[in-house]
Protein backbone atom coordinates (compact mmCIF):
# COMPACT_ATOMS: atom_id res chain seq x y z
CA UNK A 1 0.00 0.00 0.00
CA UNK A 2 1.73 3.24 -1.21
CA UNK A 3 1.85 5.93 1.43
CA UNK A 4 -0.13 9.06 0.48
CA UNK A 5 1.43 12.38 1.25
CA UNK A 6 -0.89 14.93 2.85
CA UNK A 7 -0.36 18.51 1.71
CA UNK A 8 -2.22 21.59 2.95
CA UNK A 9 -2.36 24.84 0.99
CA UNK A 10 -4.01 28.15 1.82
CA UNK A 11 -6.83 29.35 -0.36
CA UNK A 12 -5.65 31.82 -3.01
CA UNK A 13 -2.06 30.68 -2.90
CA UNK A 14 -0.09 28.77 -5.55
CA UNK A 15 0.47 25.09 -4.77
CA UNK A 16 3.43 23.07 -5.99
CA UNK A 17 3.03 19.32 -5.88
CA UNK A 18 6.15 17.18 -6.07
CA UNK A 19 6.15 13.70 -7.53
CA UNK A 20 7.70 12.19 -4.47
CA UNK A 21 11.50 11.93 -4.72
CA UNK A 22 11.53 11.86 -8.51
CA UNK A 23 14.04 14.23 -10.12
CA UNK A 24 12.59 17.54 -11.07
CA UNK A 25 13.38 17.04 -14.74
CA UNK A 26 11.90 13.54 -14.94
CA UNK A 27 8.97 13.05 -17.35
CA UNK A 28 5.75 12.34 -15.50
CA UNK A 29 2.01 12.61 -16.02
CA UNK A 30 -0.50 13.79 -13.39
CA UNK A 31 -4.07 12.81 -12.56
CA UNK A 32 -6.50 14.10 -9.93
CA UNK A 33 -9.08 11.81 -8.38
CA UNK A 34 -8.29 9.30 -11.12
CA UNK A 35 -8.76 11.70 -14.02
CA UNK A 36 -5.86 12.84 -16.19
CA UNK A 37 -5.15 16.55 -15.90
CA UNK A 38 -5.55 18.24 -19.26
CA UNK A 39 -2.40 20.36 -20.14
CA UNK A 40 -1.25 20.72 -16.57
CA UNK A 41 1.10 23.54 -15.64
CA UNK A 42 4.28 21.58 -15.04
CA UNK A 43 7.63 22.77 -13.80
CA UNK A 44 9.58 19.69 -14.74
CA UNK A 45 7.96 16.93 -12.74
CA UNK A 46 6.33 19.44 -10.33
CA UNK A 47 2.65 20.20 -10.78
CA UNK A 48 1.86 23.88 -10.25
CA UNK A 49 -1.67 24.97 -9.28
CA UNK A 50 -2.37 28.70 -9.25
CA UNK A 51 -4.69 30.56 -6.87
CA UNK A 52 -6.02 27.33 -5.37
CA UNK A 53 -9.53 27.04 -4.02
CA UNK A 54 -11.64 24.33 -2.44
CA UNK A 55 -12.26 22.61 -5.77
CA UNK A 56 -8.53 21.92 -6.03
CA UNK A 57 -8.69 19.64 -3.02
CA UNK A 58 -8.26 16.00 -4.05
CA UNK A 59 -5.99 13.01 -4.55
CA UNK A 60 -3.21 13.82 -7.00
CA UNK A 61 -1.27 10.93 -8.58
CA UNK A 62 1.85 11.08 -10.75
CA UNK A 63 2.89 8.33 -13.13
CA UNK A 64 6.19 7.55 -14.82
CA UNK A 65 6.40 9.00 -18.33
CA UNK A 66 3.20 8.15 -20.10
CA UNK A 67 3.04 4.74 -18.50
CA UNK A 68 0.61 3.74 -15.83
CA UNK A 69 3.30 3.13 -13.28
CA UNK A 70 2.21 5.05 -10.18
CA UNK A 71 5.13 6.91 -8.61
CA UNK A 72 3.54 9.03 -5.90
CA UNK A 73 0.23 10.28 -4.49
CA UNK A 74 -0.56 13.54 -2.70
CA UNK A 75 -3.76 14.30 -0.90
CA UNK A 76 -4.14 18.06 -1.36
CA UNK A 77 -6.32 19.84 1.19
CA UNK A 78 -7.09 23.52 0.51
CA UNK A 79 -8.24 25.62 3.45
CA UNK A 80 -7.44 28.55 5.71
CA UNK A 81 -5.55 29.16 8.94
CA UNK A 82 -7.89 29.73 11.92
CA UNK A 83 -9.08 33.23 12.65
CA UNK A 84 -9.35 34.45 16.29
CA UNK A 85 -11.64 31.96 18.03
CA UNK A 86 -14.80 33.30 19.67
CA UNK A 87 -14.64 32.38 23.37
CA UNK A 88 -17.45 32.64 25.93
CA UNK A 89 -17.67 31.51 29.55
CA UNK A 90 -20.80 31.25 31.63
CA UNK A 91 -22.07 29.81 34.90
CA UNK A 92 -25.62 28.51 34.77
CA UNK A 93 -25.20 26.43 37.92
CA UNK A 94 -23.38 28.84 40.25
CA UNK A 95 -21.61 28.20 42.53
CA UNK A 96 -20.91 24.64 41.34
CA UNK A 97 -19.03 25.35 38.13
CA UNK A 98 -18.78 27.38 34.95
CA UNK A 99 -18.23 26.32 31.39
CA UNK A 100 -16.38 27.85 28.49
CA UNK A 101 -17.25 27.29 24.86
CA UNK A 102 -15.51 28.40 21.71
CA UNK A 103 -15.92 28.35 17.96
CA UNK A 104 -14.21 29.73 14.91
CA UNK A 105 -15.95 32.67 13.30
CA UNK A 106 -15.13 31.35 9.81
CA UNK A 107 -14.69 27.76 8.55
CA UNK A 108 -11.16 26.65 7.76
CA UNK A 109 -12.18 23.60 5.70
CA UNK A 110 -9.36 21.60 7.28
CA UNK A 111 -9.12 19.92 10.68
CA UNK A 112 -8.47 22.19 13.66
CA UNK A 113 -7.44 21.44 17.22
CA UNK A 114 -8.17 23.59 20.25
CA UNK A 115 -6.29 23.98 23.49
CA UNK A 116 -7.84 25.82 26.43
CA UNK A 117 -6.17 27.01 29.62
CA UNK A 118 -7.83 28.56 32.66
CA UNK A 119 -5.86 30.62 35.18
CA UNK A 120 -7.11 31.96 38.50
CA UNK A 121 -5.10 33.47 41.34
CA UNK A 122 -1.87 32.37 39.61
CA UNK A 123 -3.07 28.77 39.49
CA UNK A 124 -4.02 26.75 36.43
CA UNK A 125 -7.43 25.12 36.72
CA UNK A 126 -8.48 21.91 35.04
CA UNK A 127 -11.07 22.30 32.31
CA UNK A 128 -12.94 19.04 31.85
CA UNK A 129 -13.91 18.65 28.20
CA UNK A 130 -17.51 17.74 27.48
CA UNK A 131 -18.01 14.71 25.24
CA UNK A 132 -20.64 16.80 23.51
CA UNK A 133 -20.59 19.47 22.35
CA UNK A 134 -16.88 19.02 21.74
CA UNK A 135 -15.99 22.68 21.86
CA UNK A 136 -16.93 23.06 25.49
CA UNK A 137 -15.38 22.31 28.87
CA UNK A 138 -16.31 22.72 32.52
CA UNK A 139 -14.36 24.20 35.42
CA UNK A 140 -15.33 23.66 39.04
CA UNK A 141 -15.34 26.65 41.34
CA UNK A 142 -12.87 25.59 43.98
CA UNK A 143 -13.05 28.93 45.74
CA UNK A 144 -15.91 31.37 45.99
CA UNK A 145 -16.09 35.11 46.53
CA UNK A 146 -12.74 35.79 44.97
CA UNK A 147 -11.54 39.24 44.00
CA UNK A 148 -9.25 37.66 41.43
CA UNK A 149 -10.28 37.59 37.82
CA UNK A 150 -10.36 34.36 35.85
CA UNK A 151 -8.27 34.34 32.68
CA UNK A 152 -9.18 31.87 29.94
CA UNK A 153 -7.19 31.37 26.74
CA UNK A 154 -8.14 29.18 23.79
CA UNK A 155 -5.64 28.44 21.03
CA UNK A 156 -6.89 27.17 17.67
CA UNK A 157 -4.33 25.38 15.53
CA UNK A 158 -4.40 23.74 12.12
CA UNK A 159 -1.84 22.85 9.45
CA UNK A 160 -1.90 26.38 8.04
CA UNK A 161 -1.53 28.38 11.24
CA UNK A 162 -2.62 29.18 14.77
CA UNK A 163 -4.64 31.87 16.51
CA UNK A 164 -5.79 32.50 20.07
CA UNK A 165 -8.22 34.47 22.18
CA UNK A 166 -7.96 35.40 25.86
CA UNK A 167 -10.76 36.73 28.04
CA UNK A 168 -10.72 37.68 31.70
CA UNK A 169 -13.71 38.06 33.95
CA UNK A 170 -14.85 38.24 37.54
CA UNK A 171 -16.40 35.20 39.18
CA UNK A 172 -19.80 36.89 39.31
CA UNK A 173 -20.09 38.55 35.94
CA UNK A 174 -20.56 35.26 34.08
CA UNK A 175 -23.39 33.99 36.28
CA UNK A 176 -26.43 33.57 34.07
CA UNK A 177 -29.08 31.02 35.09
CA UNK A 178 -30.99 28.90 32.60
CA UNK A 179 -34.55 30.07 31.91
CA UNK A 180 -37.30 29.05 34.36
CA UNK A 181 -39.00 25.76 33.50
CA UNK A 182 -42.57 24.48 33.18
CA UNK A 183 -44.17 27.89 32.75
CA UNK A 184 -47.95 27.37 32.95
CA UNK A 185 -50.69 29.97 32.58
CA UNK A 186 -54.30 29.31 33.54
CA UNK A 187 -57.51 31.28 33.44
CA UNK A 188 -59.26 32.22 36.68
CA UNK A 189 -62.94 31.21 36.68
CA UNK A 190 -65.44 34.00 36.88
CA UNK A 191 -62.68 36.54 36.36
CA UNK A 192 -62.29 37.79 32.79
CA UNK A 193 -59.20 39.90 33.55
CA UNK A 194 -57.02 37.44 35.43
CA UNK A 195 -54.46 34.82 34.48
CA UNK A 196 -52.53 32.70 36.95
CA UNK A 197 -48.92 31.99 35.95
CA UNK A 198 -46.67 29.43 37.66
CA UNK A 199 -43.13 28.25 36.85
CA UNK A 200 -40.21 26.34 38.31
CA UNK A 201 -36.64 27.24 39.19
CA UNK A 202 -34.31 25.94 36.42
CA UNK A 203 -33.28 22.44 37.39
CA UNK A 204 -29.64 23.32 36.65
CA UNK A 205 -29.57 25.84 39.53
CA UNK A 206 -28.08 23.84 42.40
CA UNK A 207 -28.65 25.86 45.62
CA UNK A 208 -31.65 28.18 45.46
CA UNK A 209 -31.62 28.53 49.24
CA UNK A 210 -28.25 30.25 49.41
CA UNK A 211 -28.43 31.67 45.93
CA UNK A 212 -32.09 32.61 45.53
CA UNK A 213 -33.37 33.68 42.15
CA UNK A 214 -35.60 36.57 41.35
CA UNK A 215 -37.84 36.55 38.28
CA UNK A 216 -39.00 38.83 35.50
CA UNK A 217 -42.31 38.14 33.86
CA UNK A 218 -43.45 39.61 30.54
CA UNK A 219 -46.87 39.17 28.94
CA UNK A 220 -48.93 40.62 26.14
CA UNK A 221 -52.03 39.76 24.13
CA UNK A 222 -51.05 38.11 20.86
CA UNK A 223 -52.78 40.90 18.98
CA UNK A 224 -50.41 43.53 20.41
CA UNK A 225 -46.64 43.96 20.19
CA UNK A 226 -46.10 45.88 23.41
CA UNK A 227 -45.00 43.70 26.35
CA UNK A 228 -45.95 44.37 29.94
CA UNK A 229 -43.35 43.52 32.55
CA UNK A 230 -43.32 42.73 36.25
CA UNK A 231 -40.31 41.88 38.47
CA UNK A 232 -40.88 39.39 41.27
CA UNK A 233 -38.47 38.91 44.13
CA UNK A 234 -40.26 36.06 45.89
CA UNK A 235 -41.97 32.87 44.84
CA UNK A 236 -42.63 31.16 41.53
CA UNK A 237 -46.15 32.29 40.69
CA UNK A 238 -47.96 35.47 39.78
CA UNK A 239 -51.49 36.52 38.98
CA UNK A 240 -51.97 38.88 36.06
CA UNK A 241 -54.90 41.11 36.97
CA UNK A 242 -55.10 43.47 34.02
CA UNK A 243 -55.57 41.08 31.12
CA UNK A 244 -57.84 42.10 28.24
CA UNK A 245 -60.97 40.01 28.42
CA UNK A 246 -61.17 37.26 25.85
CA UNK A 247 -57.77 37.91 24.28
CA UNK A 248 -55.16 35.13 24.05
CA UNK A 249 -51.98 35.97 25.92
CA UNK A 250 -48.32 34.96 25.51
CA UNK A 251 -46.35 34.83 28.77
CA UNK A 252 -42.59 34.34 29.38
CA UNK A 253 -40.38 34.38 32.49
CA UNK A 254 -36.66 35.08 33.04
CA UNK A 255 -34.50 34.48 36.11
CA UNK A 256 -31.49 36.10 37.78
CA UNK A 257 -29.44 35.57 40.91
CA UNK A 258 -30.46 38.06 43.55
CA UNK A 259 -27.13 39.83 43.75
CA UNK A 260 -24.88 38.86 40.91
CA UNK A 261 -24.69 38.12 37.22
CA UNK A 262 -27.21 38.69 34.43
CA UNK A 263 -30.72 37.70 33.50
CA UNK A 264 -31.40 34.34 31.89
CA UNK A 265 -32.88 34.08 28.43
CA UNK A 266 -36.67 34.15 28.30
CA UNK A 267 -38.41 30.90 29.07
CA UNK A 268 -40.44 28.88 26.63
CA UNK A 269 -43.69 30.80 26.11
CA UNK A 270 -46.96 29.84 27.77
CA UNK A 271 -50.34 30.78 26.22
CA UNK A 272 -53.70 31.34 27.87
CA UNK A 273 -56.94 33.23 27.35
CA UNK A 274 -58.74 34.76 30.33
CA UNK A 275 -62.07 33.29 31.38
CA UNK A 276 -65.08 34.52 29.36
CA UNK A 277 -68.72 34.10 30.30
CA UNK A 278 -70.52 31.23 28.50
CA UNK A 279 -73.07 32.68 26.06
CA UNK A 280 -76.68 32.19 27.49
CA UNK A 281 -79.49 30.48 25.31
CA UNK A 282 -82.46 33.02 24.91
CA UNK A 283 -85.74 31.92 23.14
CA UNK A 284 -88.09 34.93 22.56
CA UNK A 285 -92.01 34.66 22.18
CA UNK A 286 -92.17 36.61 18.91
CA UNK A 287 -89.68 34.32 17.26
CA UNK A 288 -91.73 31.28 18.39
CA UNK A 289 -94.97 32.46 16.64
CA UNK A 290 -93.03 33.45 13.51
CA UNK A 291 -91.50 30.04 13.41
CA UNK A 292 -94.81 28.11 13.59
CA UNK A 293 -96.11 29.78 10.44
CA UNK A 294 -93.34 28.05 8.59
CA UNK A 295 -93.77 24.53 7.38
CA UNK A 296 -90.92 23.29 9.59
CA UNK A 297 -91.61 23.25 13.31
CA UNK A 298 -88.06 23.81 14.56
CA UNK A 299 -87.68 26.44 17.28
CA UNK A 300 -85.40 29.33 16.31
CA UNK A 301 -83.07 30.35 19.00
CA UNK A 302 -81.32 33.66 19.28
CA UNK A 303 -78.05 33.90 21.03
CA UNK A 304 -78.04 36.97 23.14
CA UNK A 305 -74.95 37.52 25.22
CA UNK A 306 -76.26 38.98 28.38
CA UNK A 307 -73.89 41.41 30.01
CA UNK A 308 -73.05 39.77 33.25
CA UNK A 309 -73.38 42.87 35.30
CA UNK A 310 -77.13 43.58 34.64
CA UNK A 311 -79.87 41.44 36.13
CA UNK A 312 -81.84 39.65 33.46
CA UNK A 313 -85.04 41.86 32.93
CA UNK A 314 -87.58 39.96 30.74
CA UNK A 315 -88.95 43.26 29.33
CA UNK A 316 -85.53 44.32 28.08
CA UNK A 317 -85.01 40.92 26.50
CA UNK A 318 -88.33 40.97 24.56
CA UNK A 319 -87.54 44.36 23.25
CA UNK A 320 -90.03 47.31 23.12
CA UNK B 1 -36.74 37.89 66.18
CA UNK B 2 -33.78 36.05 64.64
CA UNK B 3 -35.37 36.02 61.23
CA UNK B 4 -36.16 39.73 61.41
CA UNK B 5 -32.63 40.66 62.42
CA UNK B 6 -31.23 38.46 59.64
CA UNK B 7 -33.50 40.19 57.13
CA UNK B 8 -32.39 43.55 58.49
CA UNK B 9 -28.73 42.60 58.10
CA UNK B 10 -29.47 41.38 54.58
CA UNK B 11 -31.16 44.64 53.70
CA UNK B 12 -28.18 46.53 55.14
CA UNK B 13 -25.80 44.65 52.85
CA UNK B 14 -27.95 45.64 49.87
CA UNK B 15 -27.97 49.26 51.01
CA UNK B 16 -24.20 49.21 51.55
CA UNK B 17 -23.71 47.70 48.13
CA UNK B 18 -25.72 50.54 46.65
CA UNK B 19 -23.61 53.10 48.57
CA UNK B 20 -20.38 51.38 47.58
CA UNK B 21 -21.32 51.44 43.93
CA UNK B 22 -21.51 55.23 43.98
CA UNK B 23 -18.43 55.55 46.18
CA UNK B 24 -16.02 53.17 44.42
CA UNK B 25 -15.76 54.97 41.08
CA UNK B 26 -14.90 58.42 42.48
CA UNK B 27 -12.51 56.87 45.00
CA UNK B 28 -10.62 54.84 42.37
CA UNK B 29 -10.38 57.99 40.24
CA UNK B 30 -9.02 59.75 43.30
CA UNK B 31 -6.35 57.03 43.54
CA UNK B 32 -5.63 57.58 39.85
CA UNK B 33 -3.98 55.22 37.34
CA UNK B 34 -3.52 52.28 37.23
CA UNK B 35 -6.08 51.79 40.02
CA UNK B 36 -8.98 53.29 38.07
CA UNK B 37 -8.25 51.18 34.98
CA UNK B 38 -11.03 48.52 34.68
CA UNK B 39 -8.49 45.98 33.41
CA UNK B 40 -6.13 46.53 36.33
CA UNK B 41 -5.90 43.03 37.76
CA UNK B 42 -2.96 42.70 40.18
CA UNK B 43 -2.36 39.33 41.87
CA UNK B 44 -4.11 39.22 45.25
CA UNK B 45 -1.30 37.14 46.66
CA UNK B 46 0.96 40.19 46.73
CA UNK B 47 -1.81 42.26 48.28
CA UNK B 48 -2.10 43.30 51.93
CA UNK B 49 -2.75 40.42 54.32
CA UNK B 50 -4.38 42.86 56.68
CA UNK B 51 -7.44 43.28 54.49
CA UNK B 52 -9.63 40.22 55.04
CA UNK B 53 -10.23 38.25 51.86
CA UNK B 54 -13.75 37.04 51.21
CA UNK B 55 -12.40 34.22 49.07
CA UNK B 56 -13.17 30.85 50.65
CA UNK B 57 -13.13 27.20 49.71
CA UNK B 58 -16.53 26.32 48.28
CA UNK B 59 -17.20 23.24 50.43
CA UNK B 60 -15.77 24.90 53.51
CA UNK B 61 -18.10 27.87 53.05
CA UNK B 62 -21.11 25.65 52.45
CA UNK B 63 -20.49 23.64 55.57
CA UNK B 64 -19.74 26.54 57.91
CA UNK B 65 -21.98 26.45 60.97
CA UNK B 66 -24.10 29.51 61.56
CA UNK B 67 -22.00 30.84 64.42
CA UNK B 68 -18.77 30.65 62.46
CA UNK B 69 -20.45 32.03 59.37
CA UNK B 70 -21.59 35.10 61.25
CA UNK B 71 -18.34 35.48 63.19
CA UNK B 72 -16.36 35.60 59.95
CA UNK B 73 -18.63 38.34 58.66
CA UNK B 74 -18.36 40.27 61.92
CA UNK B 75 -14.59 40.05 62.02
CA UNK B 76 -14.18 41.05 58.36
CA UNK B 77 -16.40 44.12 58.58
CA UNK B 78 -14.83 45.21 61.85
CA UNK B 79 -11.39 45.16 60.21
CA UNK B 80 -12.64 46.80 57.03
CA UNK B 81 -14.35 49.50 59.09
CA UNK B 82 -11.18 50.20 60.98
CA UNK B 83 -9.29 50.58 57.72
CA UNK B 84 -11.98 52.75 56.18
CA UNK B 85 -11.79 55.12 59.12
CA UNK B 86 -8.08 55.47 58.56
CA UNK B 87 -8.69 56.44 54.95
CA UNK B 88 -11.48 58.79 55.94
CA UNK B 89 -9.02 61.02 57.76
CA UNK B 90 -6.49 61.18 54.94
CA UNK B 91 -8.73 61.90 51.97
CA UNK B 92 -8.30 65.48 50.89
CA UNK B 93 -11.43 65.78 48.81
CA UNK B 94 -14.32 66.88 51.01
CA UNK B 95 -17.13 65.26 49.01
CA UNK B 96 -15.30 61.96 48.96
CA UNK B 97 -14.60 62.22 52.67
CA UNK B 98 -18.29 62.86 53.30
CA UNK B 99 -19.28 59.78 51.27
CA UNK B 100 -16.71 57.70 53.10
CA UNK B 101 -18.04 58.97 56.42
CA UNK B 102 -21.62 57.99 55.49
CA UNK B 103 -20.40 54.60 54.35
CA UNK B 104 -18.53 54.04 57.62
CA UNK B 105 -21.70 54.83 59.56
CA UNK B 106 -23.70 52.30 57.55
CA UNK B 107 -20.95 49.71 57.89
CA UNK B 108 -20.88 50.24 61.65
CA UNK B 109 -24.62 49.56 61.55
CA UNK B 110 -24.00 46.26 59.78
CA UNK B 111 -21.38 45.20 62.34
CA UNK B 112 -23.82 45.89 65.14
CA UNK B 113 -26.62 44.14 63.23
CA UNK B 114 -24.52 41.01 62.75
CA UNK B 115 -23.73 40.96 66.45
CA UNK B 116 -27.49 41.20 67.04
CA UNK B 117 -28.15 38.22 64.78
CA UNK B 118 -25.56 36.21 66.65
CA UNK B 119 -27.15 37.02 69.97
CA UNK B 120 -30.64 36.18 68.68
CA UNK B 121 -29.33 32.80 67.52
CA UNK B 122 -27.71 32.15 70.87
CA UNK B 123 -24.11 32.79 69.86
CA UNK B 124 -21.67 34.97 71.74
CA UNK B 125 -20.81 37.96 69.50
CA UNK B 126 -17.03 38.49 69.09
CA UNK B 127 -15.30 41.20 71.05
CA UNK B 128 -15.92 44.61 69.39
CA UNK B 129 -12.66 45.54 67.63
CA UNK B 130 -11.19 48.62 69.27
CA UNK B 131 -11.36 50.70 66.10
CA UNK B 132 -9.83 53.73 67.70
CA UNK B 133 -6.37 52.12 67.70
CA UNK B 134 -4.12 53.61 65.01
CA UNK B 135 -4.38 51.75 61.69
CA UNK B 136 -0.65 51.18 61.57
CA UNK B 137 -1.03 49.15 64.75
CA UNK B 138 -3.46 47.02 62.79
CA UNK B 139 -0.92 46.66 60.01
CA UNK B 140 -2.56 49.14 57.64
CA UNK B 141 -1.07 52.17 55.96
CA UNK B 142 2.56 51.11 56.04
CA UNK B 143 4.87 51.43 53.07
CA UNK B 144 5.04 54.03 50.35
CA UNK B 145 2.27 55.90 48.65
CA UNK B 146 1.79 53.24 45.95
CA UNK B 147 1.48 50.46 48.52
CA UNK B 148 -1.06 52.46 50.52
CA UNK B 149 -3.08 53.04 47.34
CA UNK B 150 -2.83 49.33 46.61
CA UNK B 151 -4.31 48.69 50.06
CA UNK B 152 -7.17 51.07 49.29
CA UNK B 153 -7.72 49.32 45.95
CA UNK B 154 -7.99 45.92 47.61
CA UNK B 155 -10.17 47.35 50.35
CA UNK B 156 -12.78 48.48 47.84
CA UNK B 157 -12.61 45.20 45.92
CA UNK B 158 -12.91 43.03 49.01
CA UNK B 159 -15.71 45.17 50.42
CA UNK B 160 -17.79 44.56 47.31
CA UNK B 161 -17.19 40.84 47.42
CA UNK B 162 -17.81 40.60 51.18
CA UNK B 163 -21.17 42.29 50.69
CA UNK B 164 -22.10 39.67 48.09
CA UNK B 165 -20.84 36.91 50.31
CA UNK B 166 -22.78 38.23 53.29
CA UNK B 167 -25.95 38.40 51.22
CA UNK B 168 -25.52 34.73 50.40
CA UNK B 169 -24.72 33.96 54.04
CA UNK B 170 -27.90 35.67 55.19
CA UNK B 171 -29.93 33.91 52.49
CA UNK B 172 -28.68 30.63 53.89
CA UNK B 173 -29.42 31.63 57.46
CA UNK B 174 -32.90 32.89 56.58
CA UNK B 175 -33.83 29.52 55.15
CA UNK B 176 -32.46 27.64 58.17
CA UNK B 177 -33.49 29.90 61.00
CA UNK B 178 -36.94 28.44 61.90
CA UNK B 179 -35.44 25.05 62.58
CA UNK B 180 -32.34 26.45 64.28
CA UNK B 181 -34.22 28.57 66.81
CA UNK B 182 -36.56 25.71 67.67
CA UNK B 183 -33.59 23.37 68.13
CA UNK B 184 -31.81 25.85 70.39
CA UNK B 185 -34.94 26.27 72.52
CA UNK B 186 -35.42 22.51 72.86
CA UNK B 187 -31.81 21.86 73.69
CA UNK B 188 -32.11 24.26 76.64
CA UNK B 189 -35.16 22.35 77.79
CA UNK B 190 -37.34 25.50 77.77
Amino acid sequence: QRETHLQYEQMGSDAILRCGSVDQDAAVTWAVNGTDIENPHLNGSFLVLHNVNLSHSGLYSCFQGSSSKLLHQTNLRVGNPPREPVLMCRSNNYPASFYCSWHLPFPTFIPNSFNISVMHDSKQLYCEKDPFPKNRCHIKYSRLFSTQKYQVTVVATNALGKNSTTISFDEFSIVKPDPPENVVAKLVHNNPRRLEVTWQIPSSWPDPDSFPLKFFLRYRPLILDQWQHVELSEGTSHTITDAYAGKEYIIQVAAKDYEIGTWSDWSVAAYATPWTEEPKYITTESQKTETTTRITTTTTTTYVALSSTKDCDPASVRGS
Amino acid sequence: LARTSIQKSYDLTKYLEHQLRSLAGPYLNYLGPPFNDPDFNPPRAGGPETIPSASVDFHLWRNLNDGLRLAENHRAYSLLLCYLRSIDEEVARTELRRSLGRFCTSLQGLVVSIAGVMSSLGYQPPQELVTSSPPTAMGFGRGNDFLRKMEDFWLLKELQIWLWRSAKDFNRLKRKVPSVVAFRVESRGL
